[in-house]
């Protein structure tokens, strides 16, 4: 049976109020057996006291003189007689010896009445002794049994005190236990159902937005837990968390970084990033002491290209030389736009004779693939500076310089050829 | 299965040993305690196993005792303190009933004997050193006479009645239940005296000077007894049944003597009184009686009341 927090509150209270209605109708019920008692004590007790009274009449007087005044006698037989009718309710026992009393006070009277209608005056000492003696026994039996009333009046007084203490320890060691359980229970449904939640919070305040799943069922909780997942699952959709937003960003930054980096026609790195490219390696070999060789190709009558095809014609022509030049180096080179029509291409570990080698390549492999654009086929040639890093050389931009000088001379000679520089400038 | 056998046995081990007894019951419905706690099993859980002897009357019972046929016996207060003039050794350990109209005085009724003073030199049958003797000298003193004044004829209980129908006494003073029979058989012919209330006997559980273990069986019975007696006051309609039943008696006959008696379990100064009353007016009244009265203190024991029922023991030294 699930119960609610309040539902069990209610239980629980109600559980208390039921022992507690026990427990008071008990002790009324109580008060009234010990008022009981007590009304058949003194009902004893006044039995006692109205049949000493009369006993001292027999032993005091001598009642068989002929002016004994009898009017005494008569009101304190009166006197028993009301008290025997007012008598409480008693037990079937207790009835027994109100019976026993009625019937000795009968004896009692009969005898006394005997005694007076037959004038006793003249007969024998002993005769009177004895007829005496049978009157003060009957009363001293009435005394008796009185006070038996009296003890058994008593005995149940104690009892009934003693069975009500009992019932009263017991009621109340029941509701302290229910108490201190129903307490603890409530108290660690609370707990571990706030502990739930404050967790599902912290959670939710990472990113992870997991639902609350409640240990113990309580309408309460369970209404907040709702609530709570409700919002949980609105915000997991409408939110991008952290780690989300981190690959966002990374990607983006990734994607501007390439932007910044490229040469939007040709698609090869920019001169921006050739230089900062260039300044790693140059870095590099300085600690390395490895080589870095450097080549810078021209395309040859490129803006006759441009005047007689057109720009766009041009743009294709920057495209093939890069896609050629691309083809030709390893993987490890980097190739970069200069400027115009101008590349660079860097080569990490590379001496001279390999920067040579990777020159003509690419010139072999431009020479053999020609342009077919509106059927012209279009031939480029390269202008090539070649270049290596020397102990001369200070930083990048020396290097590039070397290599543009070995270019410019590649021009002046002729062009399509490739130059090394030299500081005589051979080749 | 050996769980049964330890459990028996240990049971058998630890039960309380049950001590067989004899008790001289006076078949009347004065026993009715007795019969009532023999009915309702009563002395079963008790350390006694109770067997009766019923017998005619409180002065045979007394007489088992005293020879030994009987453990206990129920005797009326007139028989202990006739008995204690006797110098035998006896207890008296319960009160257990009490009447005030168990023995009558019965006349002829074409004698018309209509009072007491009218017996004044006539031959009276009782059975003497008993209730009928006591009661009899007590309704003569009443009216200021002694048993002098009379003829008394000593008869066994069941043989009063003839004696009175056949003419040889003027009076009898039987107790119950001669004086029912009578009235059945001679109702026309007898005439039975209002005597209610002049005298009041009781009925008591005797047995010898108790010994610890006497003291444990007196202890034993009068647990049943009080038992049988709480039985009683709760239930006196299947109290009656029983008594109808286990001495084959007629229903009238207990609606006839059952209002007179007081079935009660105790032992108090009142009946230490009634013995020393009684034995001083034995004294008194026959002559070849001790005139040094018995101390009846001598013949109470109250340690086994005291055991069971301390409230109805009110006894003063």
């Amino acid at each position: 049976m699930k119960l609610s927090l309040s539902q069990r509150i209610l239980f629980f209270t109600a559980c208390c109020c039921l022992l507690f209605t026990f427990l008071v109708a008990s002790i009324i019920r109580s008060s009234e057996v010990i008022e009981l008692t007590f009304e058949q004590n003194n009902y004893a007790q006044n039995l006692v006291n109205n049949t000493t009274m009369i006993k001292q009449l027999i032993i005091r007087d001598d009642i068989y003189t002929g002016n004994y005044n009898t009017s005494s006698w008569q009101d304190s037989q009166r006197k028993l007689i009301n008290t025997l009718k007012l008598s409480p309710i008693l037990t079937p026992q207790e009835q027994t010896l109100k019976n026993s009393i009625n019937s000795q006070n009968a004896s009692v009277n009969r005898l006394f009445k005997k005694i007076k209608e037959n004038k006793l005056k003249n007969a024998s000492e002993s005769i009177k002794n004895h007829l005496k003696a049978r009157l003060i026994i009957q009363l001293e039996t009435i005394r008796s049994d009185s006070e038996q009333l009296s003890s058994i009046a008593q005995k149940n007084i104690h009892e009934v005190l003693k069975q009500e203490l009992i019932f009263i320890v017991t009621i109340l060691a029941i509701c302290i236990a229910l108490l201190t359980f129903g307490s603890f229970n409530l108290i660690r449904i609370f707990n571990t159902s706030m502990n739930e939640i404050k967790e599902a919070f912290k959670s939710n305040h990472s990113g992870n937005f997991e639902e609350i799943k409640l240990s113990h069922h309580s309408q309460e909780f369970a209404s907040i837990a709702h609530a709570f997942n409700e919002m949980n699952n609105k915000l997991a959709d409408t939110t991008v968390s952290l780690a989300v937003m981190k690959k966002i960003v990374e990607e983006r930054t990734h994607v501007l970084e390439e932007l910044s980096n490229t040469d939007p026609l040709t698609k090869v790195a920019n001169r921006r990033a050739l230089f900062e490219r260039g300044h790693l390696e140059f870095s590099r070999i300085l600690r390395t002491q490895s080589k870095l060789t450097l080549i810078l190709l021209d395309c040859d009558y490129f803006k006759g290209f441009n005047d007689k095809f057109g720009h766009l014609v041009g743009d294709q022509l920057l495209i093939h030389i890069c896609r050629i030049c691309s083809e030709e180096i390893r993987d490890v080179d980097f190739l970069g736009r200069y400027g115009g029509e101008e590349f660079v291409i860097i080569l990490p570990d590379c001496d001279i004779a390999g920067g040579i080698e990777t020159a003509n390549r690419i010139q072999q492999s431009l020479s053999q693939h020609c342009l077919l654009i509106e059927d012209n086929k279009i031939c480029m040639t390269l202008s090539i500076g070649v270049a290596m890093f020397n102990e001369k050389h200070k930083d990048f931009e020396q290097l590039v310089n070397d290599a543009d000088q070995a270019m410019y001379i590649a021009k002046e000679s002729g062009r399509n050829r490739i130059v090394v520089y030299q500081d005589t400038n051979l080749h | 299965m050996s769980f049964v056998f330890l459990s028996v046995s240990f049971q058998h081990y630890w039960q309380e040993e049950k001590y067989p007894v004899t008790i001289a019951v006076f078949k009347t419905p004065l026993s009715t305690p007795f019969y009532v706690a023999q009915s309702i099993n009563a002395f079963e859980n008790t350390c006694v196993k109770v067997k009766f002897n019923n017998v005619i009357g409180g002065q045979v019972a007394f007489a088992k005792v005293i020879e030994g046929d009987a453990d206990f016996g129920t005797s009326s207060d007139s028989v202990i303190a006739f008995q204690s003039f006797n110098n035998q050794p006896f207890v008296t350990h319960a009160m257990f009933v009490q009447s005030d109209n168990d023995v009558k005085l019965i006349t002829r009724s074409e004698d018309n004997i209509n009072a007491v003073l009218a017996l004044k030199g006539k031959k009276i049958g009782v059975t003497k050193l008993t209730a009928s003797e006591y009661f009899l000298s007590t309704l003569l003193a009443i009216d200021g006479l002694s048993v002098d004044d009379v003829e008394l004829i000593d008869y066994k209980p069941e043989q009063l009645i003839d004696s009175l129908i056949n003419n040889e006494v003027d009076a009898i003073a039987p107790w119950e239940p001669f004086s029912f029979q009578s009235n059945q058989r001679y109702k026309d012919k007898i005439s039975i005296h209002d005597t209610k209330n002049l005298n009041t006997l009781s009925f008591n559980l005797v047995s010898l000077p108790a010994d610890l273990k006497n003291l444990e069986k007196a202890k034993c019975i009068i647990q049943g007894l009080n038992t049988a007696i709480e039985f009683i006051a709760s239930n006196p309609k299947a109290a009656k049944e029983i008594v109808i039943n286990e001495l084959g008696l007629s229903p009238a006959f207990i609606e006839w003597i059952w209002p007179d008696y007081i079935f009660k379990l105790e032992l108090n100064q009142s009946l230490l009184l009634n013995l020393n009353s009684q034995a001083a007016w034995l004294a008194e009244t026959h002559l070849n009686f001790n005139k040094k009265q018995p101390n009846m203190n001598r013949y109470i024991d109250s340690r086994a009341m005291l055991q069971i029922n301390p409230n109805a023991v009110n006894i003063r030294p």
